[in-house]
C-alpha cells in the first residue's frame, strides 16, 4: 500500500497534521456541552401519553413565564427510561425526574439518590390531601417525593357482553366459577391475559394472594422475609391452577402482549381481563362507553379489603443543581388546577383527595373504592427487589403455561430469593 | 523539527494515520472488554460498590439451567443461520439473468436488508399470532389450527431463526451479485469452449471465483448468528418462560432487569470466548489465503 492516494506532498503534510489533531481530541475525549445556567429548571419525565405531555410542557412554559425561568422537559419512553434513570441519578442528574412510589423510591433512597422533601410537605401541607398515599414515598418518617397518577387494578368487562350473558360481575369465588361456566357454555373465554410482557401473570398472583392471605403476609412475600415453599401459598396455586386446567385464560396467552388480550376484550371474544385503567387504551373511542370495572372476587371472605394501587412518583434527585427552581416549581405542579388536567388523560387516579370529581366514570369508581379499601399493595414487579421480580415474572408466566411444573418453579424462586437475600 | 520529520517519515506517516482508530478501537472495544471481564469477577448492581467475588458468577453460571438453554439456542442460531449464504447464491443466480423485470425482482430481493431488524422482528410476530395472524388464516383457510409457534418452547427459537434468516439471506444475495460482476469473462468464455453447461460450469468455473465471497458471507453469518439479540428482544423478550433466550438476551436480562451486572459480564465473557475460537479460525484462513496469494 502507498500514500499516492493524496497527490502532491504538501497537502499529505497537511492531512497528516490533520491525523494528528483527531489523534489528539480522541485522546482529550469529546467536547462536553455547556453547563446550563443555574437558574434553569430540567425535567426529565417519561410520559407516554401525548396528550398528558403536552399538559406537562404548557405546565411547564406557564411557570417559566411567572417565574422568569426556563424550564426544559426532556421526555423519554417510559420503558426506556427505567434503564436510563439509573445514569443520570449518579452522572448528570436533573433537578425533576418522574419515577415510582414504593419500593422502586426507596431502592434509590437507600443509595441517597433522592433528595429530601419533607420541607416541602411541611411548608404545603401536602399531608392534609394526600392521606393514606403520602406514606407510599415515605421512607423513615421522611418524604423523598410527590405521588402522583395511581393506577388500581382490577376486573374490567364490557356490560353489553355481560347483558348477554345475564351476569353480573362476580362479587365472591363461586359467583366467579359460575361466571366462567357461563362463559365456556356460550363459547366465550372467561378472562383475556397476555403474558408475553410477564407482568399479567405476577398481577395475577398478587390478587389471589391478597384475597387469600391477605396483605402482611403478601408484603412479607414481597419484601422476602417468607419462603415460597411456605404452605400459605398452596391453596393460592391450588386454586390457580383449576382455573388453568378449566381453560378460563386465553389459550396461548405467552404469545399475546397486554394489548392484544385488550383487544380481545374489546371484540367480545373474552368475559373479562384484570389490568389497570390503561386497558381503555385497546378500545375503539366509541365504545368505551360499555367498558366497567369490578374489584377482583373475594376468596376468602374473613381476609380484608385489600387492593393493588400503583402510584406514580416525581421526585427531585439528590444530585440537582437547582433544588430550590425545583421546589418551587413541584408546588405549582402539584396546584389541583395542574395536576388534575395533567392526569385526566391517562385515566389514573388522582393523588390528592381535594381535586373536584373526574369526568371519567371509571376514575370515580376507582377514587370511590379505594375509600373502602384496608391497605393497598402496588404490584409483585414494584414490591419486590428487581432480582427476584424477574425471576417471578418468569415463573409466573411458566406456571400459567405449564402448571404440573409447580414445584420445580417454587424450588427455583426459592433459590433465587436465598441468592438474593443471602440466606 | 522539519529535519525530524523527514528522517522519521516512514514510519510517522502510517502511525498518524492509523493513530485516530487505534486510539478509538482501545477505547470502546479493548478498554470495554476488559473492564467487562473485571466486573464479571464481582458482584455488582450498577451502582452501588462492587463486591470482589472471585469465580463465583462463572461458578453460578455453569449451574445455572438457563444458561445451557441460551447456549443450545445459540447452537440452533448458528446452524440454521448457515443456510444464508447457498440460500444468499440460488437467489443471486437467479436475479442475475438477463431476462426483462429481473431489476424490479433484484429490487424486491433487496427490500429487507433496508428494514430495522426491529420492523422485521414485529412483523414476524403478527405473523404468527395465534387467532389473528397470517398464518392462523392461511392454515385456517385449509380448515385447520396454525400451531402458536412463539408459545411453544420447542419450535419458538426456529420461529424467530426463520424471521432472522429473511434478512440475512437478502444481504447473502447481496453480496454474491458482487461477486458475479467481478467474474473472468475469459475463465468462463473458456469454459464455455470446453463444453461446460449448467451445474458443471458452476461448480467448477464460477464458485473458485467466489470463495472469498463466500468466506465473507460466512463470516458475517456467524457473528450475526451468535449476537442475535434484538429479534429475541421484539418477538419474545426471552419467552415463554425463557425459552427462546441466548446468550447475548440473557446477558441484556440479567444485567438490566435484574440488575446484575457482574452476571451478566460473566455471560458476556463466554460469548467473547465463543468468539474468540471464531475470530482466531478466520484470521488463520486469511493469512494462509494471504500467503498463497503472494
Amino acid at each position: 500500500m502507498t500514500f499516492n492516494l493524496f497527490g502532491r506532498p504538501s497537502s499529505r503534510r497537511t492531512f497528516l497534521m490533520g491525523a494528528g489533531a483527531v489523534s489528539a481530541t480522541a485522546l482529550a475525549g469529546f467536547p462536553m456541552p455547556a453547563i446550563a445556567q443555574a437558574q434553569d429548571i430540567n425535567i426529565i419525565s417519561d410520559e407516554n401519553n401525548a396528550d398528558a405531555l403536552a399538559i406537562l410542557r404548557k405546565i411547564g412554559d406557564d411557570f417559566g413565564k411567572q417565574a422568569g425561568v426556563k424550564v426544559v422537559i426532556n421526555n423519554m419512553d417510559h420503558e426506556a427510561h427505567k434503564t436510563a434513570i439509573r445514569n443520570y441519578l449518579v452522572a448528570g442528574a436533573p433537578d425533576i425526574c418522574f419515577w415510582f412510589s414504593g419500593n422502586r423510591m426507596r431502592a434509590f433512597v437507600k443509595r441517597g439518590l433522592f433528595d429530601d422533601i419533607s420541607d416541602l410537605f411541611e411548608k404545603e401541607k401536602y399531608k392534609d390531601v394526600l392521606g393514606a398515599s403520602a406514606g407510599s414515598v415515605t421512607v423513615d418518617g421522611k418524604q423523598y417525593g410527590l405521588p402522583t397518577g395511581g393506577t388500581l387494578w382490577g376486573m374490567f368487562y364490557r356490560k353489553d357482553v355481560f347483558a348477554q350473558l345475564g351476569a353480573t360481575a362476580p362479587a365472591n369465588w363461586d359467583d366467579f366459577l359460575a361466571y366462567g361456566a357461563k362463559c365456556k357454555s356460550a363459547n366465550l373465554t372467561p378472562i383475556a391475559i397476555g403474558t408475553k410482557e410477564l407482568w399479567p401473570a405476577a398481577g395475577w398472583f398478587d390478587q389471589m394472594n391478597l384475597r387469600i392471605n391477605g396483605l402482611d403476609k403478601h408484603m412479607a412475600l414481597m419484601n422476602g422475609e417468607m419462603s415460597y415453599l411456605d404452605p400459605s401459598l398452596k391453596p393460592v396455586f391450588d386454586q390457580w391452577e383449576t382455573l388453568i386446567k378449566q381453560g378460563y385464560f386465553t389459550p396461548d396467552n405467552t404469545s399475546f402482549g397486554w394489548q392484544e388480550a385488550g383487544a380481545l376484550l374489546a371484540q367480545k371474544k373474552a368475559g373479562m381481563m384484570n389490568l389497570g385503567a390503561f386497558v381503555r387504551f385497546a378500545f375503539p373511542k366509541e365504545e368505551l362507553d360499555q367498558l366497567a370495572f369490578a374489584p377482583f372476587p373475594t376468596i376468602d371472605p374473613k381476609v380484608g379489603r385489600f387492593e393493588e394501587f400503583s402510584l406514580n412518583s416525581v421526585h427531585i434527585p439528590a444530585n440537582a443543581k437547582n433544588k430550590q427552581g425545583a421546589r418551587e416549581f413541584l408546588s405549582y405542579f402539584y396546584r389541583p388546577e395542574n395536576i388534575g388536567p395533567y392526569l385526566e388523560p391517562g385515566g389514573n387516579v388522582p393523588p390528592r383527595n381535594d381535586l373536584p370529581p373526574s369526568k371519567d366514570p371509571l376514575v370515580n369508581a376507582a377514587v370511590d373504592l379505594l375509600k373502602t379499601v384496608q391497605g393497598t399493595s402496588q404490584y409483585y414487579d414494584r414490591d419486590s427487589d428487581p432480582d427476584m421480580a424477574q425471576a417471578g415474572l418468569v415463573g409466573f408466566q411458566e406456571f400459567m403455561a405449564k402448571p404440573e411444573r409447580r414445584d420445580a418453579i417454587l424450588q427455583r424462586l426459592e433459590g433465587t430469593r436465598k441468592r438474593i437475600y443471602k440466606l | 523539527m522539519m529535519t525530524f520529520w523527514r528522517h522519521h517519515r516512514w514510519w510517522l506517516t502510517p502511525t498518524l494515520l492509523i493513530l485516530p482508530a487505534a486510539i478509538l478501537f482501545s477505547v470502546v472495544i479493548l478498554l470495554s472488554a476488559l473492564e467487562s471481564i473485571w466486573i464479571s469477577l464481582h458482584e455488582w448492581d450498577g451502582f452501588s460498590p462492587m463486591v470482589w467475588i472471585g469465580l463465583g458468577n462463572y461458578v453460578e453460571l455453569f449451574n445455572d439451567p438457563q444458561f445451557y438453554v441460551s447456549l443450545k439456542n445459540n447452537v440452533i442460531w448458528l446452524v440454521m443461520f448457515m443456510a444464508a449464504p447457498p440460500l444468499g447464491l440460488a437467489i443471486a443466480l437467479l436475479v442475475n439473468q438477463k431476462i426483462r423485470g429481473m431489476r424490479l425482482m433484484k429490487s424486491l430481493f433487496f427490500i429487507p436488508l433496508v428494514l430495522a431488524s426491529v420492523a422485521v422482528g414485529v412483523v414476524f410476530t403478527w405473523v404468527y399470532t395465534p387467532q389473528l395472524g397470517l398464518l392462523a388464516l392461511i392454515f385456517g383457510f385449509f380448515g385447520a389450527t396454525a400451531p402458536a409457534l412463539l408459545s411453544n418452547e420447542h419450535l419458538v427459537t426456529f420461529a424467530i431463526v426463520i424471521a432472522a434468516l429473511w434478512p440475512q439471506i437478502a444481504f447473502c444475495m447481496v453480496l454474491y451479485l458482487a461477486g458475479l460482476n467481478n467474474l473472468s469473462e475469459e475463465l468462463i468464455g473458456a469454459g464455455r469452449v470446453d463444453g461446460a453447461r449448467g451445474w458443471n460450469m458452476l461448480r467448477h468455473i464460477v464458485l473458485p471465483q467466489l470463495t472469498q465471497v463466500t468466506f465473507i458471507a460466512i463470516a458475517v453469518t456467524v457473528v450475526g448468528a451468535l449476537r442475535s439479540f434484538d429479534m429475541v428482544s421484539v418477538m419474545t423478550q426471552g419467552g415463554p418462560f425463557g425459552s427462546s433466550e441466548v446468550l447475548a438476551y440473557q446477558m441484556f436480562e440479567q444485567s438490566i432487569f435484574s440488575y446484575r451486572f457482574g452476571y451478566g459480564a460473566a455471560i458476556a465473557s463466554v460469548l467473547f470466548v465463543i468468539m474468540a475460537v471464531f475470530i482466531v479460525w478466520y484470521l488463520t484462513r486469511i493469512i494462509r489465503i494471504e500467503e498463497r496469494g503472494a
